[in-house]
Parts: C-alpha cells; sequence; structure tokens
C-alpha cells in the first residue's frame, strides 16, 4: 500500500450562530495516499468546502474544530496553533471557484505569482518575476512574457484560472487542494483545465483533493471518490465501484437524478424528494433517512456507523442500495407506499 | 460557422415562432459595437421544445431576450402568429406580451424580496385580469399547487424558500398568464443536482399540462438533451447546426458541436466524439473572425474558411442544417 499523506479523522467543524450550532462537518474521516486525486462530491451546504478550508486553515475564528489532521507526519493542527509560516501556500495550496476574485484585481497577474516566491521562497524581485513567466508557459498561457504584465480583468476566464493554478503550484506544493476550479467556466475551458491540472499533478507527483458537484468531472478524473451529505461522508469507493455499484442510496440516487447524455430525449428523471436539512439542531438519525427510499424504524434511531471495508468502499447505512438488505427494505417501503419516515416511495420504472 | 441563411426554417403550418435573419448588436463606445447575434434564423412549432446551447458569450440568451423585446433589434423579423414581434411599439406589444413569458437563472433574484410570494405570482393576473383588476384567488391556489408550493406559504416572502422552491416560484409566475410560449433561461445551473431533476420534470409537467411552446437556454449539453425535440448550437453570434435532438447527438456534423460534446466531463460511449478537441477561447464578438467565425478553433480549416461565410444548408433527408464548409463525415452505418 503507497505512503499515506494526508490523514484525517473524526474532523467535526462547528459554527456557533445566533439561531444555534451549525456542524458544518460531522466525524470525516478519510486517507490520501501519495499521488492519489481523491474527488469529493457533494451538495451546497454538505460540507465540503469547509472541509476543505479546515485543512487550509481558512476558516475563521468562531469555527470550533475537533479531530486530527495529519499531513506527512505532522499534526497540521498544531501547525495551526503556532502560526507557523511557509506551510500552506507551500506543501498544501488551493485554487478556488471563482479566479476573479481569488485574484488581485490591482495588481499584475507576474507580480502576484512573484509575491508568493519572494514571501515563501526568499526569492529577489528579478529571479522571481523570471519564475513566474516560466510557470505561466508551464500552466499553457500563451505569451507568458506578455501576460505577466496584465492584471486579471484583461485575461479570460480560462486564462485566469490558469494563473490562479500557476501560483497554488509556485512553491511546488505535494498536495493541492481545487474546491470547484472549473465551475464558473465553459465547459471547453473546463476540459482543458482538468487535462492541466491532471498532468501537472502526474509531472510533480502531487496529491489532489478535487471538490466538485460535477458527478461527471469526478468520476473522470479522480481515483476515490467521497460522496458527503449534511456535513458528513455517506460513502466512499474507488471511483469506478462507486458509480458502478454504490451502496449509500444517497450516492445511487443522486446518479439516478443526473440527466445522461445516452439516454433519450424526454427521459423522465428521477429526482431526490425534499431538500437537505438544517444542519442546526439535528436529530439523532439518518440525515438522509426523510428523503431516502430505503428507510426503516431503525434509520430514524440512530445514525449509521461506517462500515464496509476501511480504505476500500465505505458507506454510512443500515439498509445499503444494491445488497439483499437493502433490496428487503425498498421492497417493503414500495409495497407499503412509504418510507419508515412517512416519504411516498413508488417503484423505478426500471426496477429495484 | 457563422451560419445566415434561412434554410432552417420550416414550411409547417405548426410553426409558431419564427425567427429570420435576426440581427442584435449592443454600442460598447467609441464606436464599436458588440455582434452579439449575427443573423440567426429558426423557428419553433407549437407544443416543441427548442434547447438552445452554446458557450457563455455565444448570443444564446440575447437571442431569447430579443423575442420578448428585453433587448432592441437591429435587424430582422419574429414573427408569431402573423405579428412581428421585432417591429410591435407600444399597446401592440404590450397586448402580445403575456403570451411570451421567461423564467431565468438566478431564482432568487429574479423574484422581488420585498413581496410575498403570493403577490409575485398574481402580479400579472393583477395588470391584466378584467377591468376591475379582480382575479380569482383560486387561480393562484392552482398554480401554486401545480408547481409544489403549498398555497398555505403565501403569505411568505422569497427570502423563506430554498433555491428550487424560489425557481418554482417564478414558474408559477411565468405561467399565470397562460401563456403560449415559455422561454427558460438557464433555469436549473443555479440548482443542485437532486433539486434540478426536480425542476425538470415539472417544467416537463407544466409543457403538457398547459400545451406550452418551450426555448430552452442551457449550457449543459445533458440537461438540453433531455429535455429538448429539436437543438440549435450557437457559435459567437451565429448558429452552426440546427437539428432533431437524437439526430444532433448520435450525428453531430459541425466540429464546433463535436467539440462541444467532446468536452463533456464523461462522455457516453455512444456518442462519437472523435476529432472533437478545439484549442484556444471565444474571439472577441466586437471583432469577429471574417468568414467562418469559428476559423481561429477549427481544426478543420482551408482557406475558404476565413473568405466566404458558410451558409445553413440541410444535410440528407433528416431534420438536420449544417452551416459548414468541411462538416465531418459520418459512417453511415448506424
Amino acid at each position: 500500500m503507497a505512503e499515506v499523506q494526508l490523514s484525517v479523522r473524526d474532523l467535526t467543524v462547528r459554527f456557533p450562530t445566533e439561531r444555534g450550532v451549525v456542524e458544518a462537518v460531522n466525524g470525516v474521516t478519510f486517507d490520501l495516499e501519495k499521488g492519489q486525486t481523491l474527488g469529493i462530491v457533494g451538495e451546497s451546504g454538505s460540507g465540503k468546502s469547509v472541509t476543505a478550508k479546515t485543512l487550509m486553515n481558512l476558516l475563521p475564528r468562531t469555527a470550533e474544530i475537533d479531530g486530527e489532521v495529519t499531513f506527512e507526519g505532522e499534526d497540521v493542527r498544531k501547525i495551526a496553533a503556532e502560526g507557523r509560516q511557509h506551510f500552506w501556500g507551500v506543501k498544501m495550496t488551493m485554487v478556488f471557484q471563482d479566479p476573479m476574485t481569488s485574484l488581485n484585481p490591482v495588481k499584475k497577474c507576474g507580480e502576484q505569482i512573484a509575491e508568493t516566491l519572494r514571501y515563501h521562497m526568499g526569492r529577489d524581485k528579478k529571479t522571481a518575476l523570471a519564475e513566474a513567466v516560466d510557470l505561466l508557459g508551464q500552466v499553457g498561457i500563451p505569451e507568458p512574457a506578455k501576460r505577466v504584465d496584465q492584471y486579471p480583468h484583461e485575461l479570460s476566464g480560462g486564462l485566469r484560472q490558469r494563473v490562479v493554478i500557476a501560483m497554488a503550484l509556485a512553491c511546488e506544493p505535494s498536495l493541492l487542494i481545487a474546491d470547484e476550479p472549473t465551475t464558473a467556466v465553459d465547459v471547453t475551458v473546463q476540459k482543458h483545465l482538468l487535462d492541466l491540472l491532471d498532468r501537472l499533478r502526474r509531472e510533480r507527483h502531487m496529491s489532489m483533493i478535487l471538490i466538485t458537484h460535477d458527478l461527471g468531472v469526478a468520476r473522470g478524473r479522480c481515483d476515490d471518490v467521497a460522496v458527503m451529505y449534511a456535513g458528513r461522508i455517506v460513502e466512499r469507493a474507488q471511483t469506478e465501484t462507486l458509480f458502478s455499484d454504490s451502496r449509500h442510496p444517497y450516492a445511487d440516487a443522486l446518479l439516478r437524478s443526473i440527466p445522461r447524455i445516452d439516454q433519450p430525449s424526454h427521459t423522465r428523471l428521477e429526482p431526490i424528494p425534499g431538500r437537505p436539512p438544517e444542519l442546526i439542531n439535528s436529530p439523532v438519525q439518518c440525515a438522509y433517512a426523510p428523503r431516502c427510499r430505503y428507510a426503516q424504524p431503525d434509520c430514524l434511531d440512530s445514525i449509521p456507523a461506517v462500515q464496509g471495508v476501511m480504505g476500500t468502499h465505505e458507506f454510512a447505512c443500515h439498509h445499503p442500495a444494491n445488497t439483499d438488505r437493502g433490496r428487503e427494505a425498498l421492497a417493503a417501503n414500495v409495497a407499503a407506499g412509504r418510507n419508515a419516515a412517512g416519504l411516498e416511495v413508488i417503484g423505478y420504472a426500471g426496477g429495484n | 460557422m457563422a451560419g445566415s441563411g434561412q434554410a432552417p426554417l420550416r414550411d409547417d403550418p405548426n410553426v409558431l415562432l419564427s425567427i429570420a435573419d435576426l440581427e442584435i448588436e449592443f454600442p460598447v463606445g467609441k464606436g464599436e459595437v458588440v455582434h452579439a447575434v449575427s443573423g440567426i434564423s429558426f423557428d419553433v412549432a407549437e407544443g416543441e421544445t427548442l434547447g438552445i446551447v452554446g458557450e457563455s458569450g455565444c448570443g444564446k440568451s440575447t437571442v431569447a431576450r430579443s423575442i420578448i423585446r428585453l433587448n432592441s433589434i437591429k435587424s430582422g423579423s419574429v414573427d408569431y402568429q402573423g405579428h412581428n414581434l421585432a417591429s410591435l411599439e407600444g399597446e401592440p406589444l404590450r397586448k402580445i406580451r403575456p403570451d411570451l413569458q421567461m423564467i431565468f437563472q438566478d431564482p432568487i433574484s429574479s423574484l422581488n424580496p420585498r413581496r410575498k410570494i403570493r403577490d409575485v405570482i398574481s402580479e400579472g393576473l393583477a395588470v391584466w385580469g378584467d377591468e376591475h383588476g379582480a382575479w380569482s384567488q383560486d387561480r393562484i391556489e392552482e398554480l401554486m399547487v401545480a408547481v409544489g408550493i403549498d398555497p398555505k406559504f403565501g403569505a411568505r416572502r422569497p427570502h423563506q424558500f430554498s433555491g428550487g422552491q424560489c425557481q418554482r416560484i417564478g414558474i408559477a409566475r411565468a405561467l399565470a398568464l397562460d401563456p403560449k410560449v415559455l422561454i427558460c433561461d438557464e433555469p436549473v445551473s443555479a440548482l443542485d443536482v437532486s433539486v434540478q431533476a426536480q425542476i425538470l420534470n415539472l417544467l416537463q409537467d407544466m409543457k403538457e399540462r398547459y400545451g406550452l411552446t418551450v426555448l430552452f437556454i442551457s449550457h449543459d449539453l445533458s440537461v438540453v438533451k433531455n429535455v429538448s425535440d429539436r437543438i440549435i448550437v450557437m457559435y459567437l453570434g451565429k448558429a452552426c447546426e440546427i437539428g432533431s435532438a437524437e439526430e444532433l447527438y448520435a450525428r453531430p456534423r459541425h466540429p464546433y458541436t463535436r467539440a462541444l460534446l467532446a468536452s463533456i466531463p464523461e462522455p457516453a460511449p455512444t456518442v462519437d466524439v472523435s476529432e472533437g478537441d478545439i484549442a484556444g477561447e471565444l474571439p472577441s464578438p466586437i471583432n469577429p473572425p471574417t468568414g467562418c467565425r469559428f476559423n481561429t478553433r477549427c481544426g478543420h480549416t482551408t482557406d475558404i474558411c476565413f473568405t466566404d461565410e458558410p451558409m445553413m444548408q440541410r444535410v440528407g433527408d433528416a431534420d438536420h442544417y449544417l452551416a459548414c464548409h468541411h462538416p465531418v463525415e459520418i459512417a453511415v452505418s448506424v
């Protein structure tokens, strides 16, 4: 087994608010091996970005964090507590969704990259700028020598995101966290950016965490995929396993709900009823139970523990899909016309 | 691409909306103009769903907005039941607008945050109801039930609803005046995947229930395929390929259509995407390339692509129109 680079154990993040404590991340546990890409998918509010920001030490002071984060043998939360510099932005870096707001609008692109190199790596101004030109070339920006002197508003969205990627790579990180890096760009540009990230990751033996709401992106680009729902990882598996043999009913339903290009037009979609729960004062039950076609009385009594094979295929469900136990639960709910939480359940047209 | 010409217009009595040679420009100062839409022709038959796809900046929203005259039109015609919407003004234009309603991308900002949703939905009826401004409360309740919002929440305001629910309210508002044509501008782009399917199914139900004709704009090729009968692919203010949804996705002939399909993160095995990579980015619509507008990114160009604009032409016997000097050949055995 390859070397584990990042290990997250029981990560919990709470935000006290006027209306109560928001449990944004709840017991997230995963390992990332060196050189691998982990995809984190989920809907807005599922806790995927908060997880990333916790790793990057970017949460506001009000956040209450629990759990262990170990990166290359070091305790990341201790590094944060000591206020150590030259860790984030050097070993672990991040690319954000919107390149326009993550670049400084009144500074030239080259200066912004050079600034990183001067601060973290102690380069002098001239060397840093020369390296910036080199980096812009590496991320596939045409005429890099000209682009270093341009401001972000002079570039297209795709080029801007390339500048952000160049900046993230400047100090040769060993882990890159990309939070919805292609959500703000067109599909053609998305493909080029994802190809670029793939190539750079291979060339530099980086690991990557790719956060996305797009299941297609996760399927095409990740070794492992973790599905988050209501602050928890509900299923984690190798990409092909997850997409062909999912266990958690939420992961299964998510895959059924997206329109697919190989289906004929006007194929009736199978949406997930209801909407994600609020994360304040959550009852002690499976958070997905009110929307779940498989939910049984025991789903409303306790939060299902993670089961399966650790590091291979883990899921947190009492009645997993695509198993006998799940099929029995679903058949019982279809026969009764509703699940244990009172949700109406009818059979899928395609069976199961 | 570049695809001017009226070839795609069908001679069919069921055609409800027919757009011919539509041109739209926006001045951007210094005497320069953005050529947002440059001579596009297409039609929509009654009860049909027409999907419009393309990258941002290709003019798809501009076309849709100009149909209900939210932008001014430079030239061309928009024929709707014998009226040319492009030249109507004043009272006649006002009278026809209830027939053409629109729903928008951002469901929350498209609702007035200070108004109760019951008032948001009934505003059209308040304007268009009988001379006493009266309308039936039952109608509002019927609409709310139809889109899946509990009528007892009528006194709430938009911020008390989720994005998906706000989009439902937007749909109820658009349906209040019994429109014939519903224009949907990226209606599910701002929604989460699980909610997206709910809204797409709802739109399909509403289309059947109220007999709507739908224009559906999206950059998501899978979504467009799911909802559309016919699809028009746009690039830089021009149409490049028009066809039935099945035909276009099974046998894409235009290099740009193929590039779009090849960019889908998880291409389906049934879609042939060979020769589909394109380089670079969208050129400026202020100085669009001469000849075929796609020539800066296309892998199939020859001299003619830089001098002559390809015109829209029918391909074979199918419902399939194309504007390209060098269409990709498709193996016949399918």
